[in-house]
C-alpha cells in the first residue's frame, strides 16, 4: 500500500490536537464528579466533629468557599503547572505522591504488561497455529479464567502456594525492609530497579526482582487473557490468507510461516490493544498494591479514600485520566507508524 | 518489522533476568530483619503492623498507633514505670503537687537536648500544651488534657527549668496524664503554633529519632544521639512496615520477614500461626475493652423510661459469651464492667444486674412494664477499619442474639472510621460499637471517659451522683477511698445501662525467633517500649 507523503503528519497533527479537548473533558468530568459526591470534604477529613470555626477555617484555606467556577479555573490552572493540590490528611502534595508512589506502580505494571505479553503472545501464536485441538481449548479457558477470576484472589492463591507453601517467594513489600531503606535512601528515579543499577546494588536488584514476580504475575494474569484470545484469532485469520499458502508452496517451514509471517501481521491490532489494557491494569494495581502491600499508588489512593482526603483523591484520579489519554495517544502513534491503514488520507 | 527484533530481545532478555533472579534466589532468608551479624545492642528490629497511626504530631494524636512511636520518639516530663505503673521521672527531675492538687510544679533536669541539637526548655514544655489545646484537633488529645485538668488550665514557665500547671480542677492523677503522649514535649522552633507539623519532619528528645518515614509503608527510628535520659537501648534502632492486609504480615512473620507483630493478628491468624517454628505468641496482660454505646438523644423511646428499659432489655439479651468463643475464639474475656478486670475497684456489675447468659423473659418484662412496643427498630452502627476484621461478626451476633428474642428488630449499619466517629458522637447514632485502651493505668481512666458529663461519648447520659463521686475520687489519693467510689460508680450507673461492656482483649504480640523484652512492656499502661526489645 503505497504511503501519502502527507497523510502521516496530518493524522499525528490530528490525533495530538484531539488530545487537547479530551482532556479538558476527563478533567472537568473528574471535577464535578468530585463537588457533587455527596458529603462535605473538609467535614469528612476532620472527622466530623470540629468545631464549626475550625471547619470554616479549613475550608477556607482550601478554598472551597469560594464560588465553583474560580475553583474549578483554580483547578484547570493548577493542572497545567502540575500542581494537583495538596493533601488535606498527610501534608503531602499530590505530585510527590505520584513520583514517589508512582514509581512504584510504574515497576508493577511494567513488569505484568512484559509477563502478559510474553505469555499472552506466546499462547496465542499456539493454540492460533493449532486450532481446534486440546492445547486449544486448554489455551482459551486459560484465557477465559485468567481474565475472569478476581487479581486479588489470584493474588492470595498466589501467596498461599509459593509463600505459604513452597516458600519460595516473598509475600509483600517492593523489597525486603532493610532493602527498601536503603534504596529509598538512595533514590535517584524511585524505580528499585533503575536505582539499583545506577548504585550498582545488584543484592538490591535482585531483592525487587523476587519481590515483583508475584504481584507482577498476578497483574499481568488478568491482562494476558486479552492477548491470547485476540492473537490467536489475528493468526487463525492471517493463516487463512493466500500469501500464506504460496509461503508454504515455495517450501518455507511452517515455523518460519507461522512466525515470520503470520505471528507479525496478527500484532497490529495487538498494539492497540496494549493501549487499552494500561487502564485495566491501572484498575488491577489498586488491588493487587493492596494484596501484595506494594507501595504504590493504587494502595495510596485506597488510603486516601479512607482517610476522605477529596484533594488526595480528585489529583490521583486525575493524574490517571491523563496517563489513559497519553498512552492511548502513543498507541494511536505507534500504530499509525506501523500500519499505513489507520492513517487519514 | 525488523526493528522489532531488538526490542523484543530486550523485553524477553529482562523478563529472563526477572525469573532467572527469582529461580535462583527465591525467597531472600532472613534478608529483611537485622543490621548486624550477632545479636545485642545493634540489631535491627523489624515491626510489623496493620495499624493506621494518625500522626505523630502529639496535638493531632490520639489513638494507640501513633502513641505507641510518640511514647519513643518524645519525652514527657514524667514516665510512667512499667513494673509499679506510678510515675517516674523522664526530662523533669522532679513532679510536685500542691494539697489541693491543682497546682503541679516540674523541674527539669539538666542538659535534655532535642535531636536536632535545640535545648529542651520549660518554655518548650508550655508551649507543647498551649499548642495542643490551640490546635485542638478533633483527632487529638485536647480534649483529654481539658476533662482532666479543666477547661482553661494554664501553663507557665516560671523560668528556664521549671514549669507550673495551674488546674481548673483538683486531680491528683495529673501526672498520669501528662505522662501521656498528651504530655510529649515538642520544640517550639520546630512545631507551628497553629498547625499540625507532617510526620516526617517531627522532631523529639526521646531515647529514639525519626530517621526515614514513608506514609503507610515503612518509619525507620534510630537511637537519637542527642538522648540524655537515663533509658538503656537494648537494640540499635526499630523499623515498623505498615501492612494493609493482615494476610501478607502473617505471611511475613512466619517467614521472618518480620521480628514482632503488635498489636496481634486476628484469632484467625493466631490459630493459622500456632505450631509454626519459631513463632511464638507472647502474652501480657489487657485493659483494651469493647463496648456498645447508646445515644439516649437518639435512640428508640418514646421517653426516658421507654429509653432505659429497652436498654437494659439489651443488656439482659447481649451473650458475651458467644461472642468470646464464636466471634473472638477465646481470645478475648466476657466483661461485665466499663472497668477492666484487674484495675482498682472492678465489680462484674452487669452480670449481678443483668446475669452472665441471655435472659429473654426479663428482657420481655423490661420493656412490658414500660409499655415499650415490640419488636423494638433499634440501628446499630459499626466500622470495619478500626476495631479490626472481626467487627462485624461481632455485631451480627448482637443483632442475632437481639433479634432471637423476638422482642428488637435490628438494622446494622457500618462505615469507615473518620465518617463513623463524625457521625456517632454528633449525634446521628442510636446504638454504636466503641473500643477503649487506658491513657494511663488508673481506673479513673475508665469512669470519668464513661459516665462524666464532659463524656467524650457524647451520649447524653447525666448522673449528677456519678459526677460527684469522679470528683471526690479524682481529688484524692486515698487508695481505699478510692476504690470504693470507683465501686458506687459502677453500682450507680449499671442500672441506667448506657453502654454496655463486651469484652476485654489481652496484649498479644507475635515474635519470629527469639525476641526479647516483650514481657517488659506488655504491661497494662499500653506503652510499647521500644528500647527493650531486642533479638538474638
Amino acid at each position: 500500500m503505497a504511503r501519502s507523503s502527507g497523510s502521516l503528519p496530518r493524522y499525528l497533527a490530528t490525533r495530538i490536537a484531539l488530545v487537547i479537548p479530551m482532556v479538558w473533558i476527563l478533567l472537568t468530568v473528574v471535577f464535578i464528579l468530585m463537588r457533587v459526591a455527596p458529603g462535605d470534604p473538609v467535614q469528612a477529613s476532620l472527622g466530623g466533629r470540629a468545631p464549626a470555626a475550625v471547619i470554616e477555617k479549613q475550608r477556607h484555606e482550601l478554598g472551597f468557599d469560594r464560588p465553583l467556577i474560580v475553583q474549578y479555573g483554580d483547578y484547570l490552572g493548577g493542572v497545567l503547572h502540575g500542581d494537583f493540590g495538596e493533601s488535606t490528611s498527610s501534608n503531602r502534595t499530590v505530585t510527590s505522591v505520584i513520583t514517589h508512589e508512582g514509581a512504584a506502580t510504574l515497576e508493577l505494571t511494567f513488569a505484568a504488561m512484559l509477563f502478559a505479553l510474553l505469555v499472552g503472545l506466546t499462547l496465542g501464536v499456539i493454540i492460533g497455529r493449532f486450532r481446534d485441538t486440546p492445547l486449544d481449548v486448554a489455551g482459551r479457558l486459560f484465557g477465559i479464567l485468567t481474565y475472569a477470576a478476581p487479581v486479588f484472589w489470584v493474588g492470595i492463591l498466589f501467596q498461599l502456594l509459593f509463600v505459604a507453601k513452597l516458600h519460595w517467594l516473598p509475600s509483600s513489600g517492593q523489597a525486603d525492609v532493610l532493602q527498601d531503606l536503603r534504596l529509598h535512601d538512595n533514590a535517584h528515579t524511585n524505580i528499585y530497579l533503575v536505582d539499583a543499577i545506577i548504585n550498582g546494588d545488584w543484592d538490591g536488584f535482585r531483592n525487587v526482582c523476587v519481590h515483583l514476580v508475584l504481584p507482577g504475575l498476578t497483574l499481568g494474569l488478568l491482562v494476558c487473557g486479552v492477548f491470547i484470545r485476540l492473537v490467536r484469532v489475528n493468526v487463525i485469520q492471517t493463516l487463512k490468507h493466500d500469501y500464506i499458502e504460496a509461503a508454504r508452496a515455495r517450501g518455507i517451514s511452517e515455523r518460519r510461516v507461522v512466525l515470520r509471517h503470520a505471528f507479525r501481521n496478527a500484532l497490529v491490532p495487538v498494539v492497540t490493544v496494549v493501549g487499552l489494557q494500561a487502564a485495566l491494569l491501572l484498575s488491577g494495581a489498586v488491588l493487587t498494591e493492596t494484596t501484595f502491600n506494594w507501595p504504590g499508588i493504587g494502595q495510596a489512593l485506597i488510603r486516601y479514600l479512607n482517610n476522605r482526603d477529596y484533594v488526595m483523591v480528585q489529583g490521583i484520579v486525575t493524574v490517571f485520566a491523563l496517563i489513559v489519554v497519553a498512552v492511548s495517544l502513543i498507541i494511536d502513534i505507534v500504530t499509525a507508524l506501523i500500519d499505513p491503514r489507520v492513517r487519514y488520507s | 518489522m525488523r526493528k522489532a527484533h531488538w526490542r523484543a530481545g530486550l523485553a524477553v532478555t529482562t523478563a529472563a533476568v526477572m525469573l532467572g533472579a527469582a529461580a535462583c534466589g527465591g525467597s531472600s532468608s532472613g534478608g529483611g530483619s537485622g543490621g548486624g551479624g550477632g545479636g545485642g545492642s545493634d540489631q535491627t528490629i523489624i515491626w510489623g503492623s496493620t495499624d493506621k497511626p494518625v500522626s505523630y504530631d502529639p496535638a493531632k494524636a490520639y489513638d494507640l498507633p501513633s502513641w505507641n512511636v510518640i511514647y519513643n520518639v518524645y519525652q514527657t516530663l514524667v514516665r510512667v514505670n512499667p513494673d509499679t505503673l506510678k510515675t517516674e521521672p523522664d526530662a523533669a527531675q522532679s513532679c510536685d503537687k500542691s494539697a489541693d492538687f491543682k497546682t503541679w510544679t516540674c523541674v527539669l533536669k539538666d542538659g535534655q537536648t532535642f535531636s536536632n541539637g535545640d535545648p529542651v526548655t520549660a518554655q518548650d514544655v508550655k508551649y507543647s500544651f498551649d499548642r495542643l489545646i490551640k490546635i485542638n484537633d478533633p483527632s487529638g488529645p485536647a480534649g483529654l488534657l481539658k476533662a482532666t485538668g479543666g477547661e482553661g488550665f494554664t501553663v507557665e514557665a516560671k523560668d528556664a527549668k521549671t514549669v507550673v500547671f495551674h488546674l481548673k480542677n483538683a486531680n491528683a492523677l495529673w501526672d498520669q496524664v501528662i505522662a501521656t503522649g498528651a504530655g510529649a514535649i515538642v520544640d517550639s522552633k520546630v512545631f507551628p503554633a497553629n498547625k499540625v507539623l507532617a510526620d516526617d519532619k517531627i522532631v523529639g528528645s526521646g531515647p529514639y529519632e525519626l530517621k526515614s518515614y514513608t506514609p503507610g509503608q515503612t518509619a525507620q527510628f534510630v537511637p537519637n544521639p542527642k538522648y540524655a535520659g537515663d533509658l538503656e537501648l537494648a537494640n540499635g534502632g526499630l523499623v515498623i512496615r505498615y501492612y494493609q492486609d493482615e494476610n501478607a504480615l502473617k505471611l511475613d512473620v512466619e517467614a521472618g520477614k518480620v521480628d514482632v507483630v503488635y498489636p496481634a493478628l486476628s484469632p484467625t491468624a493466631l490459630n493459622e500461626l500456632k505450631g509454626k517454628s519459631d513463632v511464638k505468641e507472647v502474652a501480657g496482660p489487657g485493659g483494651a475493652i469493647r463496648y456498645m454505646v447508646f445515644n439516649l438523644k437518639t435512640m428508640p423511646g418514646d421517653n426516658d423510661a421507654q429509653k432505659r428499659a429497652i436498654r437494659r432489655a439489651a443488656a439482659y439479651l447481649v451473650d458475651r459469651n458467644a461472642i468470646a468463643q464464636d466471634v473472638y475464639q477465646g481470645t478475648v474475656d466476657p466483661l461485665y464492667s466499663m472497668v477492666a478486670n484487674g484495675l482498682d475497684g472492678h465489680l462484674d456489675v452487669y452480670k449481678d444486674e443483668f446475669g452472665d447468659a441471655p435472659d429473654k423473659a426479663k428482657a420481655e418484662q423490661e420493656l412490658k412494664d414500660a409499655g415499650v412496643k415490640t419488636p423494638v427498630n433499634i440501628q446499630i452502627w459499626w466500622t470495619p477499619t478500626h476495631y479490626g476484621a472481626l467487627s462485624g461478626d461481632e455485631y451480627t451476633e448482637i443483632k442475632r442474639d437481639l433479634e432471637g428474642s423476638g422482642l428488637f428488630k435490628v438494622d446494622l449499619q457500618s462505615t469507615e472510621w473518620e465518617q463513623y466517629t463524625g457521625n456517632c458522637l454528633a449525634d446521628k447514632c442510636q446504638a454504636y460499637q466503641l473500643g477503649w485502651f487506658p491513657d494511663y493505668p488508673d481506673t479513673d481512666d475508665y469512669v470519668a471517659n464513661f459516665y462524666g458529663s464532659a463524656s467524650f461519648l457524647n451520649n447524653h447520659y447525666d448522673n449528677p451522683k456519678v459526677d460527684q463521686l469522679l470528683k471526690d475520687e479524682q481529688g484524692s489519693t486515698d487508695a481505699n477511698q478510692r476504690t470504693k467510689d470507683f465501686e458506687d460508680i459502677q453500682k450507680d450507673s449499671v442500672a441506667d445501662a448506657p453502654i454496655i461492656p463486651l469484652w476485654q482483649g489481652k496484649q498479644i504480640a507475635i515474635t519470629h525467633g527469639t525476641v526479647n523484652g516483650l514481657a517488659d512492656t506488655l504491661k497494662p499502661d499500653y506503652i510499647f517500649r521500644f528500647w527493650v526489645l531486642s533479638k538474638s
